[in-house]
């Protein structure tokens, strides 16, 4: 057991330091740290510029164009990405659909879809949750029937899709036997967001933002080419990419410049309140404890081969921090604080939600770690 | 960095695992020092020229280990916290401690002081070429099996380390019942006369030895706590699976899975900490192993004072019994929380060690 860096580690750090610190735009760095709302433009900018630097896929695969990095450097990276103000990649492509696809697709989708995801030049969402399918993901009534040999039909709705109004695709949980049980008749679709019959329909959150939407399909055709894996077997795939997607929501990095950003304001406003204060430091203490528990998970991850039921934990404590963090930046702010980060405190009301909310991240706990 | 064991550790810690299971169905003296010397348990941490091996990860391993036995010993005060003392002294008493001939605890708060070392009164003054030491000190561990006592006293110019035989003159200890029936003593130094060679660290380096010091031993005491809190959890949660009420084990119900889930969490957050705690005590910045030591002391106690708690509503009645064993772990723990400084007295050292730079890297696991 070595519980600090080896001068490889930092050598690595300083490298991606300095690569950070010289080429990201100063506009992008600009909006990062004033906690400003980015657009697809500056995603797509960014993404570009790690493409091209060899490091737009720190969990993919070599052979793909990812990283081939170790869980090590891949948790330096996402910290550095945080100190230097660099926006995080949104991980609907690159983390959440390439991995499934590198799993279980077939090498004439690998080959389709990957190199656009790596290139950052397609973006993907989500479409998992329904009107009446939330935290019992496995009732969803979306439906993908075969219209002939080579197409299905898929109508439905789904809904909280985030990023869906950038998107130019979607992965989506379709039923395609409504006679199987719940969980065994659900296949993993790649569907184009711009087929005729798809609309997508902004949903205005309660902190103003327009990031979510709501996705209509009315008779969408889809290729039978565009179904991942077995039909049937959708149900195991979409498991194996909510782990992936705990683990990526830990969200260690976007607690940092939190925290960052919430010192900023302490000295700005001149809080001198020891009560603030205390309360910064438990949260910062609670974070370091998270961030060293990503790295175990994610060490554990690189002998294991995927991400265990630990990862729960991530995303439980994870999002509980991001929420402390912006209570704390309300609080400290006071009424009609001119503070950004404040603002994140309505619409990060949503992390406890999203990914399974905590209460399912609990049951996943008791049945699964402490077989309750 | 890497959190895989070396096979050597694998070994150490399966050594000490069935010590620690010995110890517990009281088949072993869990203060077996002689043990402890023989098997090199007393040598953790010394350089290898004085025949010692391993250091942090070592002391984190047999500490976790201890805690799951619920080993009542003295190795965390007079091992770890002695230990650290005469090693960073470079003092020529080590090679009789490894070798346990001779045993130390340590003296160094004072009432009053709450847990702040630096808060002390006790003095030294100059007599003839030794010195006369007066001065109060609480809460001294272990002191009946020790030989001698590290003391942390003034001088004219600062604050000194200094060994004291606990046959000197004019020792008074005043042993009190402890909540846990350990061995502790009020210790007061009425004129105690001491010779020259007494002098362990002078004022150039005497209080930031004593810093390192009790640093090493929270880190321990952090890794006992895991050791207690696993114990707990997993004991807890076999009980809701055997205990039928309303028909149905208490495990079927989703309010105590969710609270069961949430000590889960807790003791995952302590068991980083532990290891963030073993991992800063070599940084060669002491202002950011102080840090970190805080960090991860104000996280174990709160973890551990949240699993003890729900340890014992979790079992009902049982738990407050004094025959099961639940409730001496969870008063180990109570201890353990408040032993080398609370939380609050962490979170306010976190607070003053948090300067601008330390922001710009706020929480960061790099050293």
């Amino acid at each position: 057991m070595n519980l600090t860096y080896n001068a490889q580690e930092r050598a690595f750090r300083d490298d991606v330091r300095g690569f950070i610190a010289t080429h990201l735009p100063v506009d992008i760095r600009a909006k990062v740290q004033a906690g400003a709302a980015l657009q697809r433009d500056d995603y797509a900018r960014w993404h570009r510029i790690l493409y091209e630097r060899g490091w737009a896929a720190p969990n993919w695969p070599a052979e793909y164009g990812g990283t081939g990095w170790d869980a090590i450097q891949r948790y330096i990276f996402s910290e550095e990405i945080a100190y230097g103000w660099a926006p995080r990649m949104l991980p609907f492509g690159l983390s959440m659909v390439a991995p499934v696809i590198i799993r279980f697709g077939n090498d004439a989708q690998r080959a389709r879809f990957l190199p656009p995801i790596l290139s950052g030049e397609e973006f993907w969402c989500q479409g998992y949750s329904e009107p009446g399918a939330g935290s019992d993901l496995a009732s969803l009534a979306t439906k993908a029937e075969k219209a002939s040999d080579d197409t299905y039909l898929i109508n439905g709705t789904k809904t909280w899709i985030t990023a869906a109004q950038w998107a130019d695709w979607i992965f989506v949980l379709a039923r395609t036997d409504p006679a199987a049980k719940k969980q065994e008749g659900i296949s993993f679709m790649l569907v184009d967001l711009h087929s005729p019959g798809v609309t997508v329909r902004p949903i205005t959150t309660i902190d103003g933002g327009k990031e979510i939407n709501e996705v209509h399909f009315d008779n969408v055709a889809v290729p039978v080419a565009n179904r991942v894996g077995n039909e049937g077997e959708g149900w195991t795939y979409a498991k194996f990419l909510l782990e992936h997607e705990r683990t990526g929501t830990a969200a260690i990095a976007v607690c940092r410049q939190f925290l960052v950003q919430l010192n900023e304001l302490r000295d700005r406003e001149g809080i001198d309140d020891r009560r603030i204060e205390e309360r910064i430091a438990e949260v910062d203490i609670e974070l370091t404890a998270l961030a060293f528990t990503e790295l175990r998970v994610l060490a554990a991850e690189a002998t294991g081969g995927r991400p265990g039921p630990e990862s729960s934990i991530l995303k439980l404590k994870g999002t509980e921090i991001q929420q402390a963090l912006t209570e704390l930046a309300l609080d400290a702010g006071g009424p009609y604080a001119d503070v950004a980060l404040a603002g994140h405190y309505y619409n990060l009301r949503k992390a406890s939600i999203y990914a399974g909310s905590n209460e399912i991240q609990k049951n996943i706990i008791a049945k699964r770690i402490l077989r309750l | 960095m890497d959190f895989a064991l070396a096979p050597e550790q694998l070994l150490l810690r399966d050594s000490v695992a069935r010590f620690a299971a010995e110890a517990a169905r009281g088949d072993a003296n869990g203060n077996a020092w002689k043990t402890f010397a023989e098997l090199g348990w007393l040598a953790i941490g010394a350089p290898d020229d004085a025949g010692g091996f391993g250091g942090p990860v070592e002391v984190l391993l047999l500490m976790e280990q201890f805690g799951r036995g619920l080993v009542r010993s003295a190795y965390v005060s007079q091992a770890v916290l002695a230990g650290t003392i005469l090693r960073a002294a470079r003092s020529a008493l080590l090679s009789d401690a490894i070798d346990g001939r001779r045993r130390f605890a340590v003296a160094y708060e004072e009432p009053h002081a709450r847990y702040d070392p630096s808060q002390l009164q006790t003095w030294v003054n100059r007599d003839g070429d030794g010195w006369l030491l007066y001065g109060s000190k609480v809460r001294v561990l272990d002191p009946s099996t020790a030989d001698a006592i590290l003391v942390s006293a003034r001088t004219e110019r600062g604050i000194g380390l200094f060994v004291v035989p606990v046959t000197a003159p004019n020792v008074t200890r005043n042993a009190f019942p402890a909540e846990d029936r350990a061995d502790v003593a009020d210790v007061t130094f009425g004129g105690t006369r001491i010779e020259r060679d007494a002098l362990l660290a002078d004022e150039t380096e005497g209080f930031a030895i004593l810093e390192r010091g009790i640093d090493h031993a929270t880190a321990a005491l952090c890794a006992e706590a895991l050791g207690l809190c696993e114990v707990m959890l997993e004991t807890t949660v076999e009980y809701t699976k055997t205990r039928q009420q309303f028909g149905v084990a208490l495990s079927s119900f989703q309010a105590l899975q969710h609270r069961m889930a949430e000590m889960y969490i807790e003791l995952e957050l302590m068991r980083s900490m532990a290891y963030f705690a073993a991992g800063a005590l070599d940084d060669p910045d002491p202002g950011a192993r102080k840090r970190a030591i805080s960090a991860a002391k104000a996280q174990v106690a709160k973890s551990g004072r949240f699993i003890g708690q729900q340890t014992i509503q979790l079992h009902g009645a049982i738990g407050m019994s004094e025959e099961y064993k639940i409730g001496h772990y969870f008063k180990r723990m109570t201890l353990v929380e408040r032993l080398f400084g609370d939380r609050d007295y962490h979170l306010r050292r976190y607070v003053a060690l948090t300067d601008t730079s330390a922001r710009a890297e706020v929480g960061a696991v790099a050293w």
